[in-house]
């Protein structure tokens, strides 16, 4: 027992108990399906989830198949997350340099941050409509702070001597921005991203379940409204899924940031 | 530090003049849009006086802070032991974790219909998302706060022969006590946007609810006083955590000092 | 009384091919009351030999026993200065101070006044009430050492305690062990790669060769120290300036260069 925990397991332990795990999870979630113990309508089989998952992609529902729902669900986030990421990391490094400009917005900034950006669904559908533009700036107000703040904070750390060395060789602002700020704050801002896509794929669920009339968080409220659990659980799979599949693109970027010695 | 405050008080108050004259004398935005400052006072005293959407403000704001607090205690309750528990033991870990995976990409959001399928529009279904939200960040930040004691204090315990139920009270709590609270703050905030997103959806009160049917009336002011009472509120209960923290690990704060 | 032995101790780490031989043939006994240093070439496995005698790690062949039971696992008659001083930074210098107490099931007027014998001896009066994060490094070794002589144990083990302090620090608290050590003596089994430190403090110097770590050579200092009354210095530079000080300390530097270099190559 060297480690600071109890010792570690050997590859195959971990395979083992984690399969363990996952049936006995798979075990009780079916359990109690087939028992009746809890009323099918409510909570399928996962083998009925699966077979609904797939029935999805062929079978249209509440307008579209799965992955048509999908599709919109992602090109809406593909809006909202790369506003957030333009407007807000320039921003955050402008912050990080000019004293003035970060004691400006700071305040505005400060106040804003504590609303939840879901509670902007009433402004945003009266400003923006329920179409696009609405759900975008909902996935905007939830994507926009972690990129700002990450940018900001790596600009506001970098190591003094580099930017000293940089005013030594007579380097402009602009430049000192460009070229010192913004790469010794990448791995800080890749952070921000995948923790600003996260948020920006939440609120976009939680955009669709109030206001829109497509995406996977419409589909869900429609199944819910016809009482059919097997795809609104379908949908969470899906959702899981993307959400997944966004994060492994950044953490892959994150290495790629990471190899390249700018962490 | 004092210019600071200075320039913020500035930027803020210039913000509330342009706010004013906008929405007023030199009618830039349309009142359909967003309120002016006296549409705020009019709605606030509407929703305080009469009330709104099925009740006064001050019962909006108890119902919301009473599902918040009780989703996030259950949370934490159970969200904090698991993750000591995966943190300490790796066969604990290896048999939950996997299952964790599965289910920690699913956004809490997307937790709201299926809510409503099994416990309907009531406060069960709310507690329950809260529950989901604020869980998972409880339980990273508790196993991370084990995984990342250093091993010679933990050696130091042994070497004591700190008995089990004390080191874990007396050595592996409070070393991971800042994590589990960076944590808590965490739930905390995904406590509010969950509640928040759940009234949206469906709810009979609740701050959520006067947003929601703000948006159906169209009616911006209480649109803007719903906002200011949940960023009030988120802001009101992060401080109290804060507070909270502070008072609970005195020795940080003297490492600070 | 302890005796610490080791026999025919190997140790590897890790398994499957990835792993590596860190100990051969450590054949070494320490005498009760018998103050021993370590010296050796980092990586050579001189923390490890230590870490056997706490039980925190155990011998891949061979034993090691102290008192003649083998070493199953950490317990307080083998109390631990570890360098980073691992104290428990929410509590105070007196909870610190009192744990290992409080495990023995020790009760409290009698742990209060062992406590407050501790903080005497280490010089940390006026400072009980105060948190680790709040003192100096040196104090704060003092606080892990009054940790583990409060719990008055057989065996004392040193992992190079005093290779975090700065030098004027490190020269009084060796000073201070000295003293301490003398007036109440201990089995001390003590790990450094500090040479001076060693023979300045040690009644033994073992010197170990590089990876995988052997015994080199055993230096008995106690008997020039006697001989030449060191003890009667009160400053280490006065010890240092001697002559049987300067030809120990030499030895061991070359015994210890020969192997750095063929470390080196």
């Amino acid at each position: 027992m060297a480690t600071a925990q109890t010792t570690a397991l050997t590859r195959f332990q971990t395979l083992f108990l984690g399969t363990i795990g996952i049936l006995l999870f798979l075990g009780i979630w079916s359990g109690l399906s087939l028992s009746g113990l809890v009323p099918k309508q409510f909570l399928p089989t996962p083998f009925e989830i699966l077979s609904k998952f797939v029935q999805l992609l062929s079978t249209p529902f509440a307008g579209g198949t799965l992955q048509e729902h999908l599709l919109s669900s992602v090109l809406r986030f593909a809006y909202g997350f790369f506003l957030g990421a333009a407007i807000g990391i320039p921003l955050g490094l402008m912050m990080g340099w000019y004293r003035l400009l970060d004691e400006i917005v700071s305040p505005i900034f400060d106040a804003l941050r504590f609303i939840a950006p879901i509670a902007w669904v009433p402004f945003a559908a009266l400003w923006f409509g329920t179409g696009i533009g609405g759900p975008i700036l909902i996935i905007f107000a939830g994507a926009f702070p972690p990129c700002l703040i990450n940018a900001y904070r790596g600009a506001r750390f970098v190591n003094r001597s580099l930017i000293e060395a940089a005013q030594m060789l007579g380097t402009s602002n602009t430049r000192i921005i460009t070229e010192v700020l913004l790469p010794a704050s990448t791995a800080s801002i890749v952070a921000g991203l995948r923790v600003s896509a996260g948020l920006g794929w939440q609120s976009l669920i939680g955009a669709e379940l109030i206001v829109a009339s497509t995406g996977v968080g419409f589909m869900m409220v429609q199944a819910q409204l016809n009482i059919s659990t097997s795809i609104v659980m379908s949908a969470m799979l899906a959702i899981g899924l993307v959400g997944l599949c966004i994060d492994i693109i950044l953490r892959w970027v994150e290495a790629a940031v990471r190899r390249r010695g700018l962490a | 530090m004092k210019r600071r405050y200075a320039i913020g008080f500035l930027t803020i108050a210039t913000l509330a003049i342009f706010w004013f004259l906008a929405t007023g004398p030199l009618a830039l935005i349309s009142p359909g849009r967003f309120p002016s400052p006296p549409d705020v006072w009019a709605s606030l005293k509407q929703v305080s006086t009469k009330g709104y959407a099925n009740g006064l403000l001050y019962q909006h704001v108890l119902h919301s802070l009473k599902l918040v607090a009780l989703g996030f205690v259950v949370a934490i309750g159970t969200g904090v032991p698991l993750g000591l528990l995966m943190g300490w033991s790796r066969r604990a870990e290896a048999i939950i974790n996997p299952v964790f995976s599965i289910i920690r990409p699913i956004p809490p959001l997307a937790w709201i219909p299926l809510a409503i399928l099994w416990l309907g529009l009531g406060d069960a279904a709310k507690v329950m998302v809260i529950w989901f939200a604020a869980f998972v960040p409880s339980v990273i930040n508790s196993f991370t706060g084990v995984r990342r004691i250093e091993p010679y204090v933990i050696e130091a315990a042994r070497m004591l022969g700190t008995p089990r139920w004390r080191f874990v009270r007396e050595v592996l709590i409070p070393a991971a006590a800042p994590l589990i609270f960076t944590g808590m703050r965490l739930s905390l905030q995904a406590s509010w946007t969950t509640l928040v997103a759940a009234e949206l959806v469906g709810a009979l009160y609740g701050l959520g609810r006067i947003l929601n049917v703000a948006q159906q009336d169209i009616y911006p002011g209480m649109i803007f006083v719903g906002m200011a009472c949940v960023a009030i509120l988120g802001w009101a209960t992060t401080r109290l955590l804060a507070e909270v923290e502070t008072r609970s690990l005195p020795w940080i704060q003297m490492a600070r000092a | 009384m302890a005796v610490i032995t080791f026999e025919g101790v190997r140790k590897s780490f890790g398994h499957n091919g990835g792993g590596f031989l860190a100990l051969e043939k450590i054949d070494l006994t320490i005498a009760d009351k018998e103050f021993v240093a370590i010296v050796g070439p980092s990586g050579c496995g001189k923390t490890t030999c230590m870490r056997m005698v706490a039980g925190f790690e155990f011998p891949t062949a061979g034993t090691v026993n102290v008192d003649g039971h083998r070493v199953t696992g950490p317990g307080p008659n083998r109390a631990v200065v570890f360098q980073q001083f691992a104290l428990f930074p929410w509590k105070t210098v007196s909870e610190n101070i009192a744990l290992g107490l409080r495990n023995k099931g020790v009760e409290k007027l009698e742990r209060e006044k062992r406590v407050h014998q501790a903080v005497e001896l280490m010089g940390l009066e006026g400072y009980e009430g105060a948190f680790p994060h709040q003192l100096s490094g040196g104090m704060q070794q003092r606080v892990a050492i009054a940790r583990a002589y409060v719990l008055e144990p057989d065996v004392l083990l040193m992992d190079e305690p005093f290779g975090a302090l700065d030098a004027q620090t490190r020269t009084t608290m060796q000073e201070e062990l000295v003293r301490i050590a003398r007036r109440n003596p201990r089995t001390v089994l003590f790990i450094t790669h500090a040479v001076e430190e060693a023979v300045y403090l040690a009644d033994r110097v073992v010197i170990m060769t590089r990876r995988p770590g052997r015994i080199k050579e055993v230096i008995d200092i106690r008997s020039v120290r006697t001989a030449e009354k060191w003890d009667k210095y009160e400053r280490i530079e006065d010890v240092m300036d001697l002559e049987s000080f300067v030809h120990w300390r030499t030895h061991i530097w070359r015994s210890l260069r020969e192997e750095k270099s063929g470390q080196d190559r």
